[in-house]
Formats: C-alpha cells, structure tokens, sequence
C-alpha cells in the first residue's frame, strides 16, 4: 500500500498555509549554463534527505512481506521468566542453589559474582494459557494477553554480550562495538522512503519508572552509512524535532517572507556557478519549511479519536510517554516512515524485580498491545513487522535479598525472549525452548544476528546482499552470520 | 527518473573519466589494472586469509604460481592459453567457472575483465607489490603543453592528466573568492573586509603568497588544523559506554592545538603523541602529548569485567594508530586473517603487543580521568576562583551588614556560588597519558578476537607485520612502542608520509588523492594521481615533516587557485571532480559555519585553551538518554554563561553518547572511534539548525547591529556591509535588491508589531544596543540571518 494521499503531510496537513514561493521557477528551470537542473542531477548524486530516496538498486531482493518495520526496544533487559518463559518447576528449587549442571560455570557479571550464594528465585507471577493459540502469558501482561493469536513469542533468543551498553550496540547493530549503522539506518539505505517529506527512520525514547539505563544516540546512528540514513529523533518536548520551532519574534509570514528570499539568492547562485548542491539545498528548505508545519500536525494526537486514545490508555495524552510514542509509531507508519524505533528504559531489575516490572508492564503492556490492534483494525499489520524485546534476559538465581515477593535478578545473555507481530511472521506460536530454570536453551536457539536476518527477509532483503564497503570490506548489519528463521515465517 | 538510470548515467560517466582504464597501445600496469579485478573477485578465496583459503592457491602473491601442479600451472608467462587461471575463469561450466556462482552472481567477472587479465598473461603476467608497499620515489615532473599554467609542481602533475583527457583547468577564482577561500581553509574563519579590501589592492606578483603566510602564522591556524586530529584521535570530554562520565583531556587537546600552531615537525608530533612517555627525560608535555592513545572510550558500566575493556582499549590503540598513520584496516585481523591486506591475525597480535603494557584496568574513569594520568593546574580557573571567593565574601559581609538592597545581594550571592562550585570542578585537568609496565604483559593470540580465548602456547612479542619488515634493510621489528612510533616515521616505512599528505590534500579538496583516505590496503582506491601522491610524501620528507609548508605549497599552487565554477561538459565527463579542472566547492563543517557566524557577529571569543564549554542546546537532550538523576557528573546539561557561549567550536564540550546537535547535524560523527574522512549531507535539518537555532539568531541579531552602526547611512551600504562580512565579496545589484526588499518589507511587519521585535532581539543571553529602534534592527536581524542561511555562505567557494 501507498501511504495514503489524504493524510500525507503535502496535501491536507497543510492545507491553510499559502505555498512557499521559493522563486524557483524563475531561476532553476533553466540555468544559464545551458543546462536544466534535472538534467545536471542525473549527473552528480545528491547528498540530500531526498538522496537514495529510491533505495538501492535491485533492492528489495524480492517481494517484502513488511514494508515497514515498528521496533519496540525495551531497555534494560526484561525478565523472560516473569513474562514469557513460564517455569513451574523452579518453584521446588526455591531459595536453593542453582545446580552446577545448569550454570556449568558460566561467566557472571560482577555485581553477582561476588556472591557467596546463587538460589533460585521462581517467579512469583501466574501463567496462563490465552487464545486460541494457547500461548503462555503472565498475569503482568493482561492486554499483550489479548494479542496471544497475533503474536510470535522466540523463547530462545541468545546474544553475546552481558553489559548492557555492549549487549544493546549489538542488538541495534550487529556489533558490539561502536560504529556500525544501526539496523533502521540499514533499512533506510536499502529501501530508502516512501514519502519524500519525511525521514526514512524515526526513533523515539522514553523511560519508565525503575531501573534506568542510560541510552547513547548511536544507538539510532548511521555508523559509517551517510548520516542521512541515521534516525531522526522524535521528541515529546514542544519541539518534536530539533530546532523544528520558529524563533521567537519570527511569525510564519515573517519566515516565508525570508526563506522566498533566500531561495531567490541560491537561485542566482546556482545561476552564477552551476553547482547542483545549491539546488538540493533549495529543496531541503523546502522541505524543511514544509516539516514545520507537517510534523506538528503528525505528531498532535489530540485529532484522533476517543476509542483510539482510550486504546493506548491513559499515558497516551502525556508527552514523550511509552503509549503516545505507540500511537505516533502508528502515525508515522501510516504517512510511510520506513523504521519507527522506540526505546522504552526502565527493565533493568536488580533489586526488587516484583514492584519495578509492574510499573514497567503498566506503562507498556496496553500500548503495546493497542498498537498491534490498531494496526490490525486499519488493515495495516499485514504489511507492519512490529518487534518487542530488550537486549537480554534475567537470571534465575536471585541477586540480593530473596523471598517469594521480593527478589531481584541480574543481567543473563544465554536466552531470554522477544515478540513479533504482523508483517509476514506466523501469528500465535511459540518458537524455541529452554531449560526447567529458563537458564539454557535446549531447542531451536536464535541469535542476534538471526533475528536481524529475519528482518530483513520479511522486508524483502537478502541480509548477506545489503552490504557497504568500509576500509575494504564489505559489511553487513550480520556481520558473516545470520540464518533466516524460517520457522518463523508465515 | 528513475534512480536506476541515474545510477547508469552517473557510473557511465564515471567510467569516461575513470583513471584506469587501459587503452589499447598502454601495456598493461600490474597495480592499476590486474590487481584492483583479483582484489574484487579472487582474494576473499585466494589470498591471505588462511582460514579461508581454497585450493591451496594465494593469488595476492605471485608466488610459485608458474609451478607445475600435476600438468598444468596456474599461470604461464606469456601463454594464457596455457594458464589454468584463463581457463577457469572461462570454464564452460559454470559450476566449475571462476568465480563460483554463489560471488559470479553478486559480482560478476565482466569480459572487459578477463580481457586484461589475459593481456596481463600475455605480457608476462608479473606481478608486483601493492603500490602503497612500495616506497615513494621521486618522480619526475610531467612535461605540460600549456607551460605559462603550473605555479608549482603540484600543478604539472595535475594539468598533465587534464591534458590526457584535454581537459583544460579553470581560470583563476577572483580575489575576493580566493581569500575567503585560503582563510577559511587555514583558520575556519573567515577573513575581516579590510583583509578582502587589501588583497583586492595589492597588486604584487606575490600577494597571494602574502596571504598564506599571514593565515599560517596566526595562532587560528593551528586550532583550526587540530580538528581533524581530535576527529581522528577520538578526542572527547567524556568517557562513553553507557554512563559516560565526565573526563578532564582537555590538556591533551591543548597540546596538539599548541603543537600546529608551533609547527612542531610532523615526526616529532607522532614520536611524542605514540611514545612521548618513553623519551629520555620525557617533561610533562611529551607524557600529555601520549593521552593520544588514551583517548579512546573507557567503560564503568557497573558488572563489567576487567578483562574485556582492557581488550577492547588495546584494540583501539592499534586500530586507531593503523588508521592514522598506515591508513591500513587493522580490526579486521583482530579475530582472523585479514581477508585482502597482508595480516595475519598473529601478526595483529604483534602489533598489539606493543599497546598492551599500559598499567590500566579494564573499568574506570569515574574521576574525570583513569589511570594513569598527569593532574595540570588549570591556571586561570584558579585565579577566577580565588577572585570570586573574595567577592563572595566581601558581598556576604555588606548584605549582613545591612547596607545595600538585600535581594539584589542574595541573587547575587547565589549566582556567585553557583560560578564559584562550577570554577572549583575545573581547578585541574587531568591528562590521561601512556606508560610502561616495568615487566612486559605477555600477549596471546585472542581466538575469534574473544577476550575468553587467549592461546596461552605462546606469548607474541612485540613485532611488525611482515610485509613491513619486508621492506627494511634490517630484519628487526621495533621491539617497543618508541622504536615502533621512530619506524613508522622512519625511512623504512613507506606509508607515513603519503597518508599524512593525503589528508592534507583532502583538507583542501575535500577528497583525498586516495578516496580512502582511511585505507591504503588493496581494497582500497587507488590514487587518482599516482605521481603526485609520491612527488608530494617525498617533498614531505625532504622538508622535514613541516606541515605548515606543505599546506603553503598546496595553497599557492595554480591547482588551488582556480575558480570552482562548474563547467557542465567537463562535469559530465569528471563528475566527481577527481581531475580537478575546477576547485571544489565544499560545504563548510558544522563547527566552521558556528565559528564564523559568531565571528560576523563580532561575539566571538577566541581565547584559547581550557576546559571545555557548554553552549546552547534545546533542553533535555541529555537527560533524556542519561541516569537522569545525577548520578553521573554528566546527567544534567548546565548549559555556560557569558564569554564561554562564544568561544571556537573547538571548545565546545563533546559528550559522547550524546553528540552536540548543531555539530552532529552537520556530520559532526560521534567521537566514539577514530575517523579520517567524513561525509557531507545536505538535509531539511540543516535547513531548520541554520534558521532556528538560538546560536544563529543571536548571531545574525549582533551582525545586524553591526550592519547598523558600521554599515554606514543607507540600507543599501548597511547591506552590503553586512553581505560582505558574510561573503567576502560585493553583492551584485540583483542580490542587493532583493535584500532592501526584504529589508523594507520585514521593517513594515515590525513596525507593526513592536512586541515580535522585541522578542526577537531578546534571543539569547548578550545584550543589545538598546538606541536602535527595535522595529530597525529586529528587520536587519532577518536580514542578516538570510545572509548566514546562503548556501554561499556556509560553502567553500
């Protein structure tokens, strides 16, 4: 599907506001030089928003099942075995140590492996069955509950790293050190945009009430990709993007009355020296002038329904909050934002893991099953890939104090679980088993650079052939690995 | 149309001006021609990477490739007929055709291809070694049809290949263009009208040359040389991973910053800033000069273990001092063979060896520096400190006393508490430096680069990469990181001083006479002018490393001093503008098109050195993606006051995880890791930095000011004044117009609405001349922020 003309930021978004005379016409359509300006863009790439516009050539590789992708980073590491990963029989291990035949020695962090003890701490939340799909889901989670049959749940997600800022550079990049282009900057390369006014790839953060981690903007970078590929930040403030707002004392007549002015001297610039540069800067502010008044109206939720925000719940009408972010998600897809990346902080529970991972699931648990619902209602999750999940696990044993209610849990990289929904993934199933304590995987593991790989298969890009080539090699989001995981697929 | 054809187009035209296509008389050239076709569609298979070696063949090296291998031989001088390398790669079969299918079909062999590498046989198919392996040797220079053209050698080698393609170059760039341009290049600045004026006036033979050499001996030049070295040393004023806590470098930054602008030789910069520690009686600026290699990120993340940073931090340094001084691609042989350049993963282990002797840990750095580090008196905080404190109490004392309005008195107590804590956090720096284990900490092989894996069989000394030896008259590595940093600008080092020139030349160009400036390996671009590559590292090295001459000689040459106008017919053929028959024209860095708004605007402040600044920035940028709760020095932005929101981007203050937006917007990059090259975008966010941000607003409402009262009587000549700071150069009558149109429109809507004037004039925190009539300078202000919005103004002409 298009994105839809009648909520496109060029058309109605807009409408009450007179067109920008930039003085074009009169300057660009013919230079002196002899040349027209399309002509001389065929010539030189542009550098531009707009450049790439098209995406790669040849790409996708083959037809997409998702033509856009929605990414729900929950930050910090959510605990598999309190939400996803049901393990009744942990509750016989209670407060004893954890059998060496499940830890087999491996690696800790330092916050627990000054330990004398590593007991089991079951989970003290109930599990049950939901849908018709029969899907495990804890009591924390009553409205993911409702999406069980839309949902695929990977209970044998596996990743490298066990600090968080190395173990989420890996899952937003494929690597684990600095760098690399995030995996919407890829997306944004190979497929470029669908709408001309807005950038391929938005990200979004926001945070919860417990167990903050801090976030690093590279997260959202293009690494060595151009860095018109790098996420452009949403913000709740009242600039939704940087620098959006007129200044004080410059009306939107005073602004058009400027930048007409301006764009009348680039023209006789690019006159004078024939530089096709000017003319893609001209565009931009255009472009530019064109966002002032687009976005503001993208990201004003107030136009929306009362079902709708009742939907997302009660956080929706708060800015910069995890539930208004889920309904702009849908906004932005809906106008043809490739990528809308969010990041939720606040998993990260080593103390009192019961009380911080309510307030996480109250803040995440209805938007996140709104926006999936949403989508489905307008006929958009088909063609969506939402993804739900944090860059690694919890343990099973128990980090500080223990009792049934009150426990804590430290950093755990050997499984952990993520969701999808939409966009060519089968609805309804798990995929992947762990061991009776959630500590190993026993079936079906999936590694990072799987999950990326799958990705991008469902955006109809083969993850080995989206490559850029840095200090002689040929890179890729999966670095040499990455199996598509077509189990997963619908 | 469609961007596939515009592809096409733009590969077709960069195929005609390509510089290494053969002609049918050429013989065939083994490094232009044959090697750049098996780097791109053999050596993944076939080459160092013994891991991923098939068929037990190497085709990097032409080693025993003429040897009999049970009836036929790879390849047989002079008989491609009877070579197995012509006849695999034309095999009928494609399962048994070179490249297999699983590469044929991403990259294809193209006949024009096979065609070469047949020629290549039939002329006795040699090989030689990579061109960058090889030392430079002096050319000879090209003999030029038009000989009244070259000012100096750069020009012949330049306008000889134009010739080769009769190409003719450029006129020269008018005055005004031409000093604007030298100005910019050397100081980030642009030139005052008076300088403009006075070029413009001088009619001597050498005026140009006057120029250069003023721009090079002012003290801007050297801050502005610095940029590039902190963008490539990762310089930064926090320390990265997650909670990136505050760091006190900046006595190294001031080190490289005083060492440019005191022309320290290029050698003696490397051997102070890779081993200054180790000198005989090293003084405390050769151990500061060393926070080189210790200023890549630093991790505290709280569960991390030692031992995987302290990997990581060793990694760094020898990555990042292969990048700058080798331009060769070292990470890649971390964790294998490298796939295309001759390392082999042992031998990353030696070069390892000679960064891995730091006594560091693997976390740390919560106290602005982690160990070790040298503490450096901050001279003028202190004294600022000491002043204030005497206020303080003097104040304290009038307000008990009664005397004086006793509000005003606590505001004022307030604010100078407030200066007088933030003064007392940067009474020091605090340099971190590299020093020496008195034992050497053994080295191991890292499997698959994993810190978990050491081959503890063997301890891997110190040593070069063997193709390096290769090239010395002595077998001998280096044996520590001081003989290591007096090889790498040793005569027996080929690549120092052609990486080193390299960048200066993409400093001026905007692109290296290598694309890649970051690599020189066989993978990377060849040189778009071989010669001139090799005639400019050896003029280098004969003038001693001095870098301000080779600036000089760039500058002064004919090839510099043309227009950048673009012809459409030479573009078509060249579009990229390797050949340079034009000079390019650049956009400006972020941190150049802030530096000179504030210079316009007669806010700037160019005192020198300190810690870094904090600016303005929309709030909440840091919070929002830290602790946010104060549990890192830097969880909270508190944006400076007075002179230090003026001060050269140069001192703004760099936190890692959350870039300063103006300068990312710009593609500033992110500080995290060493970079060499960077690219230059052209967004709608730049477009909504330049037009909205409080920086330029202020900015344009000071040039106003100044247009006011310097600019003479009338609009026009307040204008032109106002143009001329901005551009050099005159408007034309033309632009003029517009901008008194706009004048006196703009100066209606603000008659009519005092209240929109005032609030625009009250962007930012410097006061205002209060005598101009609001409605005046509030119009001027739109006026003069149009001028800092041209594309003119924020490019390189």
């Amino acid at each position: 599907m298009k994105p839809n003309p009648h909520i496109g930021p060029t058309s109605s978004s807009h409408k009450n506001i007179p067109p920008l005379d930039l003085g074009r016409r009169q300057f660009l359509l013919q230079s002196a030089t002899g040349m027209g300006v399309a002509a001389l863009s065929t010539i030189f790439p542009t550098k531009g928003f707009a450049a790439n516009s098209d995406g790669l050539p040849g790409v996708p590789h083959f037809a997409p099942k998702a033509k856009r992708v929605i990414f729900l980073f929950q930050s910090g590491g959510p605990s598999q075995m309190d939400l996803f990963d049901p393990k009744p029989q942990m509750e016989e291990y209670f407060d004893q140590e954890i059998p060496d035949s499940v830890r087999m020695g491996q690696r800790i962090t330092t916050m627990t492996s000054g330990q004398k003890r590593f007991p089991v701490a079951p989970s003290m939340f109930k599990f049950q069955q939901h849908g018709n799909s029969g899907q495990w889901l804890s009591e924390l989670l009553p409205h993911t509950s409702t999406i069980a049959d839309k949902i695929c749940i990977v209970k044998s997600m596996v990743t490298q790293a066990i600090n968080h800022d190395p173990a989420m550079t890996f899952f937003q990049t494929g690597s684990q050190i600095s760098g690399r282009p995030s995996i919407g900057a890829w997306a944004s390369y190979g497929l470029g945009k669908e709408n001309e006014d807005l950038p391929a790839f938005v990200a979004m953060t926001s945070r919860g009430k417990g167990g903050v981690q801090p976030l690093a903007d590279r997260l959202w970078g293009s690494g060595f990709l151009p860095t018109t590929h790098q996420g452009v930040k949403f913000r709740g403030s009242s600039d939704p993007v940087l620098y959006l707002n007129d200044p004080a004392g410059i009306s939107r007549d005073v602004k058009r009355e400027m930048l007409s002015n301006l764009g009348a001297l680039n023209g006789k610039r690019l006159d004078a020296v024939g530089d096709p540069e000017i003319a893609t800067r001209i565009a931009q502010y255009e472009l530019a002038f064109r966002m002032q008044a687009s976005v503001p109206a993208l990201t004003d939720l107030t136009t929306e329904s009362q079902y709708i925000l009742e939907l997302y719940g009660p956080d929706v009408t708060k800015p910069g909050s995890y539930a208004s972010q889920c309904l702009l998600a849908r906004r932005l897809i809906e106008r043809g934002v490739r990528f809308v990346q969010l990041f939720h902080i606040g998993w990260d529970q080593h103390g009192n893991l019961p009380k911080d991972i309510r307030n996480q699931c109250h803040d995440t648990d209805q938007p996140s099953a709104a926006l999936v619902n949403d989508l489905a209602a307008r006929g958009l999750l088909d063609e969506t890939l939402v993804v739900w999940g944090g860059e690694f696990g919890r343990t099973t044993y128990c980090q500080g104090e223990l009792n049934r209610d009150k426990y804590g849990r430290d950093h755990h990289p050997r499984c952990f679980s993520v969701w999808m929904a939409g966009g060519g993934v089968k609805p309804g199933i798990s995929y992947g088993k762990t061991d009776d304590f959630s500590y190993n995987i026993v079936e079906n593991p999936v590694e990072v650079h799987d999950l990326h790989a799958t990705m991008l298969h469902l955006l109809g890009i083969d993850h080995k052939r989206l490559t850029f080539r840095v200090q002689g090699r040929d890179h890729r989001l999966t670095d040499v690995h990455g199996r598509v995981v077509k189990e997963l697929l619908a | 149309m469609s961007s596939l054809i515009r592809l096409l187009l733009f590969f077709v035209a960069a195929q005609l001006a390509t510089l290494c296509h053969l002609s049918a008389e050429e013989p065939v050239d083994f490094n232009r021609d044959v090697q750049p076709i098996l780097a791109s569609h053999c050596i993944e298979c076939h080459g160092p990477d013994s891991a991923a070696r098939k068929g037990d063949l190497r085709l990097d090296l032409g080693d025993g490739l003429g040897d009999d291998r049970g009836g036929y031989r790879i390849l047989a001088p002079g008989q491609p007929e009877a070579s197995e390398l012509v006849a695999r790669i034309t095999h009928a079969d494609p399962e048994s055709r070179m490249p297999p299918p699983e590469f044929a079909k991403k990259t294809p062999l193209k006949q024009q291809e096979i065609e070469t590498l047949r020629r290549w046989i039939t002329e006795g198919g040699e090989y030689a070694p990579h061109w960058a392996y090889v030392h430079s040797r002096r050319p000879p220079l090209p003999k030029v049809s038009n000989e009244s053209w070259p000012r100096n050698a750069i020009d012949n080698f330049i306008l000889s290949r134009l010739e080769k393609s009769d190409i003719r170059p450029s006129f020269e760039a008018d005055k005004a263009t031409l000093i604007r341009r030298a100005t910019l290049a050397l100081t980030g600045l642009p030139p005052s009208i008076d300088e403009v004026d006075s070029f413009i006036a001088d009619d001597s033979a050498d005026a140009f040359e006057k120029v250069v050499d003023r721009l090079l001996s002012s003290p801007r030049c050297g801050l502005h040389m610095a940029l590039a070295w902190l963008d490539a040393a990762r310089y930064s004023d926090s320390s990265g991973y997650q909670a990136d806590w505050e760091r006190y470098q900046w006595p190294w930054r001031d080190w490289v910053v005083d060492a440019f602008n005191r022309n320290m030789p290029f050698d003696q910069f490397t051997v102070e800033q890779l081993a200054g520690d180790m000198l005989p009686n090293a003084t405390i600026a050769q151990q500061i000069a060393t926070g080189f290699n210790r200023n890549h990120r630093i991790n505290d993340e709280g569960g991390s273990l030692d031992a995987e940073f302290e990997v990581e931090y060793v990694v760094d340094r020898v990555d990042t001092t292969a990048t700058v001084w080798l331009g060769l691609s070292a990470g890649c042989a971390r964790c294998h063979d490298h796939k295309y350049d001759p390392l082999s993963q042992k031998e990353f282990y030696g070069l390892y060896a000679y960064f891995n002797n730091v006594p560091e840990k693997g976390i740390d750095g919560r106290i602005g520096a982690a160990k070790p580090f040298v503490e450096i008196s901050n001279e003028r905080s202190v004294v600022e400190l000491e002043k204030r404190k005497a206020h303080l109490t003097e104040l304290e004392k009038t307000v008990e006393a009664g005397d004086g309005p006793e509000t005003r008195g606590k505001v004022q107590i307030a604010n100078l508490k407030k200066e007088i804590k933030w003064l007392e956090r940067h009474t020091k720096g605090m340099a971190m430096i590299m020093q020496e284990l008195p034992t050497r900490r053994p080295t191991y092989l890292l499997k698959r680069g994993d810190y978990q894996q050491p081959d503890k069989s063997e301890d891997i000394p110190p040593s070069l990469p063997v193709v390096f030896k290769r090239t010395s008259a002595t077998e001998n590595s280096p044996r520590d990181r001081l003989e290591l940093a007096q090889w790498i600008v040793g005569p027996d080092n080929p690549l120092t001083a052609r990486v080193t020139v390299n960048r200066l030349w993409q400093h001026h160009f905007g692109v290296g006479i290598v694309r890649t400036s970051e690599d020189f390996g066989t993978r990377g671009e060849r040189p778009s002018h071989p010669e001139l590559l090799d005639w400019l590292a050896t003029e280098f090295t004969r003038v001693s490393w001095d870098l301000k001459a080779m600036h000089r000689l760039i500058l002064t040459s004919a090839t510099f001093r043309q227009a950048s106008k673009v012809d459409v017919k030479i573009a078509a053929l060249d579009p990229m503008n390797r050949l340079l028959a034009r000079a390019p024209r650049m956009r400006l860095s972020g941190i150049a098109i802030r530096d000179q708004a504030l210079s316009v605007a007669g806010l700037l402040s160019e005192r020198q050195g300190g810690q870094s600044v904090k600016v303005y920035q929309p709030s909440g940028l840091w919070e929002e993606l830290s602790f946010g709760s104060g549990k890192t020095t830097l969880d909270f932005y508190e944006q400076d006051h007075g002179e230090n929101l003026y001060r050269r981007s140069l001192y703004t203050f760099w936190k890692r995880t959350v870039a300063p937006p103006q300068l990312s917007i710009f593609d500033g990059g992110g500080r995290e890791a060493c970079r060499v090259r960077s690219d230059t975008t052209n967004t709608p966010m730049q477009a909504l930095n330049l037009q909205n941000d409080v920086t330029f607003i202020e900015a344009a409402r000071h040039l106003a000011q100044r247009m006011i009262r310097e600019g003479g009587q009338t609009l026009s000549s307040q204008i032109t004044y106002g143009w001329r700071l901005a551009l050099g150069r005159k408007p034309n009558t033309d632009e003029l117009e517009v901008l008194i149109y706009a004048a006196t429109k703009h100066r209606e809507t603000y008659a009519n609405s005092k209240k929109d004037a005032l609030k625009l004039l009250s962007n930012g925190e410097s006061s205002r001349d209060d005598s101009i009539p609001s409605h005046e300078h509030a119009a001027l202000t739109v006026v003069a922020l149009t001028l800092l919005n041209l594309d003119e103004a924020i490019t390189l002409e």
